[in-house]
């Protein structure tokens, strides 16, 4: 056994590296920036973990989602790390500026992009020796990312104000262009590059062509009823997610709950561990549902809607299958899909005639904070706000001074044209996935080609047009009953005292 | 119930406002409002178990719950967005008394509330499984609370032994409240063999409003704190240390700090860089909540005593009504007061 799996073991208990990890690893030890795509679940956040322990200082690790990052932290905790140490925004501020007079005593360092812009909290960071730079779901940095992140796009430069120390880049699903984008935008020419094809042989691919939206909700109600558990299904409104986990349930479809961004913080993390202890079989959810779910066994994902693009599909249905058994992908279509899917995709996007109204209500020869004040103002949403945020800090350099009359022309003109470019951008990529969603051929090879692969060798399951049987996806005639409730007593005496039935929660 | 448990929270509102203050009114009681005006009410109507209990409550809700009452004739629209309960509306809210969490408190507990079960649930948690031996994951994130529990189990020593104190302080106050109450709580609990309920599931399955459940919940906790606090639950009572509610907002106890010092509401403000109007505000709070805080400085007595006089024979507490049967003689800050200092000699 060479140094690194020794260390492997003795750390992560792991014998030997999963693909992809062992090449990563190596680079990042000898110093170099590297770029690495690894497909959902296959261990990415081992590839900084690992070297953490082998470096010299300070490890930071830049995530765009607090609920990701507190299961990272949960997890080394869980293996007996004490010192690591997430920001943002949800932390207590006292204990925040406490955590920053010792920074360098933490192995790992948590950070979200927003943090990031604290003048504070970098001048407590360069006092640290950093000794990799990591960026978790790369693909927010492209301005073409899917999911919309300003601040990470001035992570370039916040690695340059560290001394730009070596940097790691992960992500699951970036095609071409966006990979471009992650190297320059970090400044990482020159990086290696470890790219993994994105698909994943044992997920079945699926798409079920509906006459109506009812028609829809019918089918996709007699797949969940057949469909082997445990599964997750999709959906682009919490009011869908919310009817559709009643149906299911009213039906005998198996313990089904919903998940989405309205719902307090306890009921979400409750639903989450249900369906991770297996004691759900189905969860209806938005997309807020899966980053950080780390179960092994989901057999099936299905789409109700599908998603704005290709890059959230794939990453969406690779929750799927993470132990390697057959897993099925069955998206759910029917005519005027594209159009709500739509609406939904551009909500973010202003009207040119809200964009105008909204220019004229500047104070006329006011600076610029009076624009960004004015953000706050007429309700609206948190992207709304943080993509006119962006494209006004970006006007801002253009052309310093007042906002004069002319300036405030200007600006609109420049600004409805970032917006429209968006809102194009937006469309392109629909329009990609509506077309794999109407194709004719194999359905595999046109995902991978998105992503600027081939196909290589022909798989024994496929997709719906190279043929597929959905016999071996069907339920167990026996499926165990979920454990009955028994009196309030019985339930705190198991809890406390341990004797009696078995464990329902066990894995 | 027929009529949906909002509906009932709200006949119990209406009921004790009277027709003296809006819908919105009603909303800024449920989600806890800060404000002088609703701190007032909340005590005024003495609606302070209800203060800060339903705190994601639109007013869409409420005007839904407004008009399913209407439709009964259980309640009329007196006036734009102000409804009264109807004779029958009365009887409906007598007959459904016992559907009123009684213990309910969110005067005193709706800050400390969401610690204190934090606290109990990840206790509950890992004791658990400790006692079967198992790893887990934290069915809480909240870093505070996840170096409360860590310290208070380091200090406690045997896991057995307090396994069996909380199997024992749980089982005590639980048999006090009602068996579904009971199980409500219990199925709220997470534990090695099972991760807790979500309010949905568990109003799915008792085949109730989740609404309802909510309020059953939330009285159960209420009852513990306040038991903790008159030292009849001890293990209960450590899990309140630091979140015993003060009685006055935190600006307010500056206020009174500094009038304690023998400063004027000029100084204070000047001192404190606040508005006249705030300090005044704070006054209005300090007099309503400490015993024994005299409002002679503020009012003089024959002043007060002609507002008590006004207030009673128009039996209103509309601060404008009053100040013009007084013709206007005496301060909105001055009515304040004295009705402040009156809360508990009105029962309805």
């Amino acid at each position: 056994m060479d140094e690194l799996t020794k260390t492997l073991y003795r750390r992560f208990g792991h014998a030997s590296f999963r693909p992809g990890q062992r090449e990563v690893v190596e680079d990042v030890l000898a110093g170099r920036d590297v770029l690495a795509m690894l497909p959902t679940g296959s261990g990415k956040s081992l590839c900084y973990q690992l070297p953490a322990y082998l470096l010299q200082g300070s490890v930071l690790i830049v995530s765009p989602l607090v609920s990701l990052m507190e299961d990272q932290v949960e997890q080394l905790r869980r293996r007996g790390e004490k010192r690591v140490i997430a920001f943002h925004s949800l932390l207590d501020a006292e204990e925040k500026w406490q955590a920053l007079a010792s920074l360098a005593e933490f192995r790992f360092i948590y950070a979200s992009p927003e943090m990031l812009q604290s003048a504070k909290f970098l001048t407590a960071l360069r006092r640290v020796c950093i000794s990799l730079f990591v960026v978790d779901e790369a693909h927010c940095i492209s301005q073409w990312g899917y999911d919309f992140r300003p601040d990470f796009l001035k992570l370039g430069e916040i690695r340059r104000a560290l001394g730009a120390p070596p940097c790691l880049a992960l992500t699951a699903t970036a095609p071409p262009e966006v990979q471009e984008d992650i190297i320059r935008t970090l400044g990482m020419d020159g990086a290696r590059r470890h790219i993994h094809s994105v698909d994943r042989p044992n997920i079945a691919l699926c798409v079920e062509h509906c006459s109506s939206t009812e028609d829809k909700a019918a089918r996709l109600v007699d797949y969940a009823k057949r469909l082997e558990g445990p599964g997750i299904i999709y959906f682009s409104s919490r009011q869908w997610a919310e009817e559709t986990a009643r149906r299911l349930d009213q039906c005998g479809a198996g313990r089904v709950a919903y998940y989405h961004a309205g719902m307090d913080g306890e009921q979400r993390l409750l639903v989450q561990q249900q369906f991770l202890y297996g004691q759900l079989d189905i969860v209806c959810c938005t997309s807020a549902f899966g980053m950080g779910v780390n179960k092994e066994n989901v057999r099936f994902v299905l789409h109700f809607h599908m998603p704005t693009q290709l890059e959230a599909y794939v990453q969406e249905i690779g929750r799927a299958g993470r132990d390697g058994a057959p897993s099925l992908a069955v998206l759910f279509y029917a005519d005027g899909d594209r159009a709500m899917v739509q609406a939904v995709a551009e909500a973010e996007l202003l009207s040119p005639r809200e964009l105008h109204n909204w220019c004229q209500r500047l104070p006329q020869g006011a600076g610029w904070e009076a624009a960004m004040a004015a953000l706050e103002a007429p309700g609206f949403t948190d992207i709304q706000k943080r993509l006119l945020a962006y494209f006004l800090e970006r006007e801002q350099r253009e052309m310093p001074g007042w906002l004069t009359a002319e300036a405030k022309g200007r600006l609109y003109g420049r600004m409805a044209a970032a917006i429209e470019a968006r809102r194009r951008w937006k469309r392109k990529k629909l329009q990609e996935m509506d077309e794999w969603v109407n194709l004719s051929s194999c359905r595999r090879q046109a995902l991978v080609r998105a992503f600027g692969e081939e196909l290589t060798g022909r798989r024994d399951v496929c997709c719906d047009r190279c043929g597929l049987s959905l016999d071996g996806y069907g339920r167990a005639v026996h499926r165990p009953e979920a454990a009955p409730v028994r009196h309030w007593r019985e339930e705190l005496w198991d809890m406390l005292f341990g004797e009696g039935r078995t464990n329902e929660a066990a894995k | 119930m027929r009529h949906g448990y909002a509906s009932f929270l709200l006949a119990h509102c209406l009921r004790r406002f009277n027709g003296e203050r809006m819908l919105a009114a009603v909303y800024h009681v449920f989600s806890g409002k800060k404000s002088a005006q609703t701190l007032q009410d909340s005590k005024w109507f003495q609606l302070e178990p209800l203060f800060g209990t339903w705190k994601n409550v639109t007013m869409a809700a409420l005007e839904e719950a407004a008009m399913a009452l209407v439709e009964q004739r259980l309640a009329l629209s007196a006036k734009q967005r102000t409804y009264t309960l109807t004779a029958a509306g009365e009887e409906w809210l007598d007959k459904h008394a016992a559907l009123f969490p009684r213990h309910l408190n969110g005067w005193r507990y709706h800050e400390a509330e969401p610690l204190f079960w934090q606290r109990l649930s990840l206790i509950g948690q890992t004791l658990s499984n400790l006692v079967h031996g198992r790893r887990f994951a934290p069915i809480c994130r909240d870093e505070r609370t996840l170096q409360w529990v860590k310290q208070y189990l380091l200090a406690k020593g045997s896991r057995q032994m307090l396994a069996k104190t909380l199997h024992q302080e749980l089982v005590r106050l639980l048999e006090a409240v009602s068996e579904e109450a009971a199980t409500i709580f219990t199925l709220r609990l997470t534990s090695a063999v099972r991760i807790g309920w979500t309010m949905e599931q568990i109003a799915a399955h008792l085949q109730k409003e989740a609404l309802y459940v909510q309020f059953q919940f939330r009285n159960v906790l209420h009852y513990m704190m306040a038991e903790a606090e008159v030292g009849r639950a001890p293990m209960m009572a450590e899990l309140m240390s630091g979140l015993a509610p003060a009685v006055l907002t935190q600006s307010a106890q500056k206020t009174y700090e500094w009038l304690r010092k023998g400063k004027t509401m000029e100084a204070i403000a000047e001192i404190r860089r606040l508005k006249r109007s705030t300090i005044e505000d704070h006054i209005v709070e300090i007099a309503a909540n400490v015993p024994g805080f005299s409002i002679a400085p503020f009012v003089d007595d024959e002043k007060a005593a002609a507002i008590r006089a006004a207030a009673q024979a128009l039996r209103t507490r509309k601060l404008k009504e009053i100040r013009e049967a007084l013709d206007g003689k005496v301060s909105y800050f001055e009515i304040r007061l004295v009705l402040a200092k009156e809360v508990g000699r009105w029962t309805s």
